[in-house]
């Protein structure tokens, strides 16, 4: 007895070694697979205010490039929305209807801006950390896209801060299309470059071309349809040869994301407090 | 109490500078320096394995928690912190009860060279491994493995030599 007992004293570090890893693989696969506590990640409040302080600094930085990136796209628009609003003009034969619909479009989303105060790239498993939370209305499942297409979807969120899974994350999983033939597919990222990103379950059938741009599905109550993601880049069989990958070139430039917006389907949050309501009568 | 004092400074001025600069930073798409187990290297020899392994616990959450991948750090810094005395008696042939802490001037350079390249190979072979977990690819992982030692390396290398200057 009384050598088994120093035995166990001697060797007393390797049962902290065990029990610290333990403890360590406990919290990882906790994260990787439960959307549990935001403590231990940087939606915390002190890790949020760090990055908050320092991104007040460094957030200057790519303003140039964001300025003219925003420029550029706003001309494109522009001229997309006359020669849209010349079509409809001469369709419909009613200038008030354009109206109506620019006004239907923001009726049934609400938008946040936010600022991204954290961002990696190279883990297989990245995450962005902005700088709205519960108390400004951000929920998870929201989705984020900034003014190149899209960014991700809201994983956890604490009283100011809240962690996205952006694309670039083994987890994410985004329902897209083909602008011009609407044949869908779910968007992965297989590690590698942050440019690229993979459409998997492409129907056989479907057609495209290279450098067809492909949108949001809006099958999902996440994103509205028909935001940009990327173009194709190159066109592979799957391992089982009964569907296409396409690899896809991101418009998101994911290493110097800056402002970025959270988009919310208004009927989500209706769903959302409804289902609440039902459980709270049960009590 | 001023050790202690000094030890926190250090402890916070690591963590910042990981997760304000060096996690930021990803030298051709890979290298990451981990430069933040420098303060793992530096303990005194005589210090105690729970001791420090509480120590490398606590450093590797801190970590974590800015880089929001819970106990990834921590896994591999405890680790790092357990190993640590079997390879500095591996390296040198000093007793390691004499107390002495880790630098080129302590072990000399081919000996400290020996001793940072081995305990950061080690850490950053652990924490590159289960951060792969997802979709593993044998030569992106040793791409990064390699780029991210030589990178801490380099770091660590000039913290020394900065503080040989100094002290």
């Amino acid at each position: 007895m009384r050598n088994l007992l120093n035995f166990f004293l001697k060797y007393n570090y390797w049962f902290l070694f065990i029990l610290l890893e333990v403890i360590s693989f406990a919290l990882l696969f906790q994260f990787n697979h439960y959307q549990g506590s935001a403590y231990f990640t940087s939606s915390n409040r002190l890790a949020g205010w760090a990055y908050e302080t320092a991104n007040q600094v460094t957030g200057y930085f790519h303003l140039k490039d964001i300025n003219n990136d925003l420029v550029k796209k706003n001309v494109e628009l522009e001229l997309q929305m006359e020669r849209l609003r010349e079509k409809l003009t001469e369709l419909t034969a009613d200038s008030s209807a354009i109206e109506q619909m620019k006004k239907d479009v923001l009726k049934e989303y609400d938008i946040y801006q936010a600022k991204v105060i954290n961002n990696s790239l190279t883990h297989a498993d990245n995450y962005i950390t902005i700088n709205k939370g519960e108390n400004d209305g951000i929920r998870s499942e929201m989705g984020v896209i900034d003014g190149n297409g899209v960014v991700g979807i809201v994983y956890l969120t604490s009283a100011n801060y809240s962690i996205v899974i952006p694309i670039l994350n083994s987890k994410s999983s985004i329902s897209c299309k083909i602008q011009r033939s609407d044949y869908f597919g779910f968007l992965k990222w297989d590690g590698g470059s942050s440019q690229y990103a993979t459409v998997k379950d492409m129907p056989r059938h479907s057609l495209f071309s290279l450098g067809d741009t492909i949108v949001t599905s809006g099958h999902s109550a996440v994103f509205p349809g028909g935001i940009p993601v990327g173009t194709v880049e190159d066109i592979a069989d799957s391992h089982d040869g009964l569907s296409y990958l396409i690899k896809v070139k991101l418009f998101t430039d994911f290493a110097r994301l800056n402002d970025v917006r959270v988009i919310a389907r208004k009927e989500q949050e209706e769903l959302k407090n409804l289902e609440k309501q039902l459980k709270g009568g049960k009590k | 109490m001023i050790k202690i004092i000094h030890r926190m400074e250090w402890f916070i001025g690591l963590v910042l500078f990981q997760a304000l600069v060096l996690n930021q930073m990803h030298i051709g798409g890979y290298a990451t320096p981990f430069f933040y187990i420098y303060f793992i290297l530096k303990f005194n020899s005589r210090v105690s394995r729970n001791n420090l392994m509480l120590w490398a616990f606590a450093l590797g959450l801190t970590v974590d928690m800015f880089s929001n991948t819970p106990g990834m750090n921590a896994a591999a810094a405890t680790c790092l912190a357990f190993f640590r005395a079997p390879l500095i008696r591996l390296i040198t042939l000093r007793d390691m009860d004499e107390g002495f802490r880790p630098s080129v001037k302590a072990l000399g350079f081919s000996s400290f060279f020996r001793y940072s390249l081995l305990t950061t190979s080690l850490f950053c072979t652990i924490l590159l491994l289960i951060d792969t977990f997802s979709f593993f690819n044998p030569l992106v992982l040793i791409g990064k493995i390699l780029t991210s030692v030589l990178s801490t390396m380099l770091c660590i290398l000039c913290m020394e030599s900065l503080g040989r200057k100094k002290g």
